[in-house]
């Protein structure tokens, strides 16, 4: 799984553009399952297990990240962009870009000793920021970077501190990396998986994906806000990192059947696997369309904590993916045979 | 020389103000090839290059901006101050190395509270440096072990090429500037010279100029020129306050500075056809121009600016033609045995 998040480390899918990790996934998953791409780019793969399933189970992690795409190009040479999801503008400034074509830029700011102490604190709006890719003038940034493009922060994957890791992306590359770990793995019962895209900017292929599927139940693998850092009252810190999965009951975009809450708790307990409930409604994501799809679907998500998401530095521990990993396996036998 | 590989080594090596050692020793050892060169106790690098003639002295500071370590939490977090102009916009979820005991070097991250725990206020607002702290992924008894109040923290390193043989990376202020009088005292091996030549690579200019002023005072030249990076035009900044990328060498002309030689700098650059720009303050200039104009009984003093955007911050960017430029203009000067 590690060597697989520290591939897609080098690949840049931002929302919209996932094709490049979408062809790395099938290139990982190809000699054991099927699969086929939907209309709107999502991946879906059915893999047999040991036994037929009793009910159709799918499990969805999303391919595409959070990002920024090029708007306007200034006379200056300098870019414009908009943010593909929600990315902190504080988390912004100062930062290197790569582009989906491999140009390089850095995000600029203007020089601290020029401010005034009032703006020495002031976030910026992000239509205020801007990239340099060393352009000279509007006509050399837009042949190296068109309008549209997209990019996001500089490549990374690396172990930090103790039993943790730090990239951008995880959020939700390790959904990926779990997925594709147990589909090259013998299941016991046979199970969908939906790879989707574009969920950062509403959890749109998601919608496509459980259409096509029609699943029974789903489990969403997602990476989620573990704000258990310094300064912060327990009460808030929503999960924390090497404590298990977060599992939902409730988030922004969907309130979660108590049963398959109840149920993950149980099956985390009885296999003595650690999960942890995610304690706080806040967030979103595929789940909020699965749930509505077709005749509706009973859907779960399992997230592994992740520090300073949707910046250059997510932070995970190692030991939270391989508990969500067994969690969500043995989760998705549980409902296949229920 | 190649000047981006020089700059690249440069930068590699650490040396935050007031622990320089690891800059100094690199930046010593390339100066080493040509001339005597020693690391003092000040931290600064001296190199000197006895001849006929008066003193002339380059210098370029080594030190760098970064944080420096005040506690290490209960919690494993590491709290700090500013070592220097740190810029606070850029340290959420930024990249950090700590220098810790015995010079092992510890990844960090500065922490970013996600936007959900913020009130309305906050979003609009960084956090003061106070607020913040760094992440090493530690429990308190394993970061008490490498880490420890006093350690230096920088930026991590970030090294990459732009269009127009412009680069991104982090302390280019003044490593650039280390560079390019490399790069002169390279274009001057083997020529003949009618002075003395004095290289200065001074500590703790970014906090107390220290380096600086004992440097200029221990060797006392007859004139100095100082290299330093200035700010380039970017957008939200004045054009009257910035010079421009790839516009050449910024001559520096301040009531500080000695006409005499910002003059002559002129005419060299006009008559060597070495591209230039200038630039005028009102005052002193915040560079160790300041510090070493005032040394001892005085020194006859030049400044010489790298125009550099995003100053103090990870991405440094500055072109690389202009870096060239500073140091013909450099050597030029010294051939001319300056204004004594």
């Amino acid at each position: 799984m590690l060597e697989l998040l520290k591939q897609m480390a080098e690949i840049t899918a931002v929302s919209g553009k996932e094709g490049v990790l979408r062809d790395l996934i099938i290139e990982q998953i190809k000699p054991f399952a099927e699969y086929e791409i939907d209309p709107l780019g999502n991946l879906l793969v059915r893999k047999k297990g040991r036994r037929k399933a009793k009910n159709k189970v799918m499990l969805a992690a999303h391919m595409d990240e959070v990002g920024i795409i090029v708007t306007y190009a200034e006379k200056s040479g300098f870019l414009r962009f908009a943010t593909v999801g929600g990315i902190d503008p504080k988390v912004l400034i100062g930062r290197e870009v790569v582009f989906e074509n491999g140009t390089r830029g850095v995000t600029g700011l203007s020089p601290v000793h020029l401010l005034k102490d009032s703006e020495k604190d002031a976030v910026p709006e992000i239509s205020s920021l801007y990239i340099d890719i060393g352009a000279e003038n509007d006509e050399q940034a837009l042949s190296a970077v068109p309008l549209g493009t997209r990019g996001t922060f500089r490549e990374k994957f690396e172990y930090f501190g103790d039993g943790l890791i730090a990239g951008r992306a995880l959020d939700d590359r390790i959904g990926v990396a779990l997925m594709v770990d147990i589909i090259r793995s013998e299941i016991e019962y046979d199970l969908h998986f939906a790879f989707t895209v574009q969920e950062e900017v509403g959890a749109r292929g998601a919608a496509a994906a459980a259409f096509s599927v029609a699943p029974d139940y789903a489990i969403v693998l997602e990476a989620t806000t573990a704000a258990d850092i310094i300064d912060v009252p327990e009460h808030r810190t929503v999960c924390a990192l090497k404590n298990g999965p977060a599992v939902s009951f409730m988030d922004h975009s969907t309130v979660y059947p108590m049963e398959l809450y109840d149920l993950a708790m149980k099956v985390a307990k009885d296999n003595g696997i650690k999960a942890q409930p995610k304690a706080a409604v806040a967030g979103g994501n595929d789940a909020g369309s699965i749930h509505k799809s077709g005749k509706g679907v009973k859907a779960i998500t399992l997230s592994v904590p992740c520090r300073y998401i949707h910046s250059q530095n997510c932070v995970a521990a190692v030991q939270d993916m391989e508990s969500a990993r067994a969690l969500a396996e043995k989760l998705a036998a549980e409902l296949a045979n229920a | 020389m190649d000047i981006k590989n020089i700059l690249e080594k440069l930068i590699s090596s650490k040396g935050v103000s007031g622990n320089e050692a690891l800059a100094a020793n690199t930046a010593a050892e390339i100066l080493a090839d040509y001339m005597p060169t020693e690391i003092q106790s000040s931290g600064n690098v001296v190199g000197f290059l006895d001849g006929e003639g008066p003193i002339i002295m380059l210098e370029a500071h080594l030190d760098q901006i970064g944080l420096i370590v005040t506690d290490i939490d209960k919690s494993g977090f590491i709290r700090f101050a500013k070592c220097g102009g740190a810029d606070m916009r850029v340290l959420p979820a930024a990249d950090v190395t700590i220098v810790g005991k015995d010079g092992v070097e510890i990844d960090g991250i500065v922490i970013s509270t996600p936007p959900h725990l913020a009130k309305d206020e906050d979003k609009k607002k960084f956090k003061q440096i106070e607020d913040l702290a760094i992440d090493v992924g530690l429990c308190y008894e394993d970061a008490l072990k490498v880490i420890r109040p006093g350690d230096r923290v920088t930026y991590k390193k970030a090294f990459g090429s732009l269009m127009n043989n412009r680069l991104y990376g982090t302390s280019f202020d003044d490593r650039a500037g280390v560079a390019a009088v490399l790069k002169a005292v390279d274009l001057l091996k083997g020529q003949k010279l009618n002075c003395k030549l004095c290289v200065l690579f001074a500590a703790l200019e970014e906090t107390t100029g220290g380096g600086a002023a004992v440097g200029a005072f221990a060797h006392q030249p007859d004139e100095s020129i100082s290299v330093d990076v200035s700010f380039a035009e970017s957008p939200g900044v004045p054009e009257h306050k910035t010079g421009k990328l790839g516009s050449g060498a910024m001559i520096g002309i301040a009531p500080t500075l000695d006409d005499e030689i910002s003059g002559k700098l002129i005419k060299i650059a006009r008559t060597k056809k070495i591209k230039y720009q200038t630039e005028v303050m009102g005052g002193q200039t915040s560079t160790n121009a300041d510090k070493i104009s005032v040394a001892g009984r005085g020194v006859k003093t030049g400044l010489i600016s790298i125009p550099l955007r995003n100053m103090h911050s990870a991405v440094e960017v500055l072109q690389l033609d202009d870096v060239e430029a500073v140091a013909q203009l450099l050597a030029e000067y010294v051939l001319s045995k300056g204004v004594m």
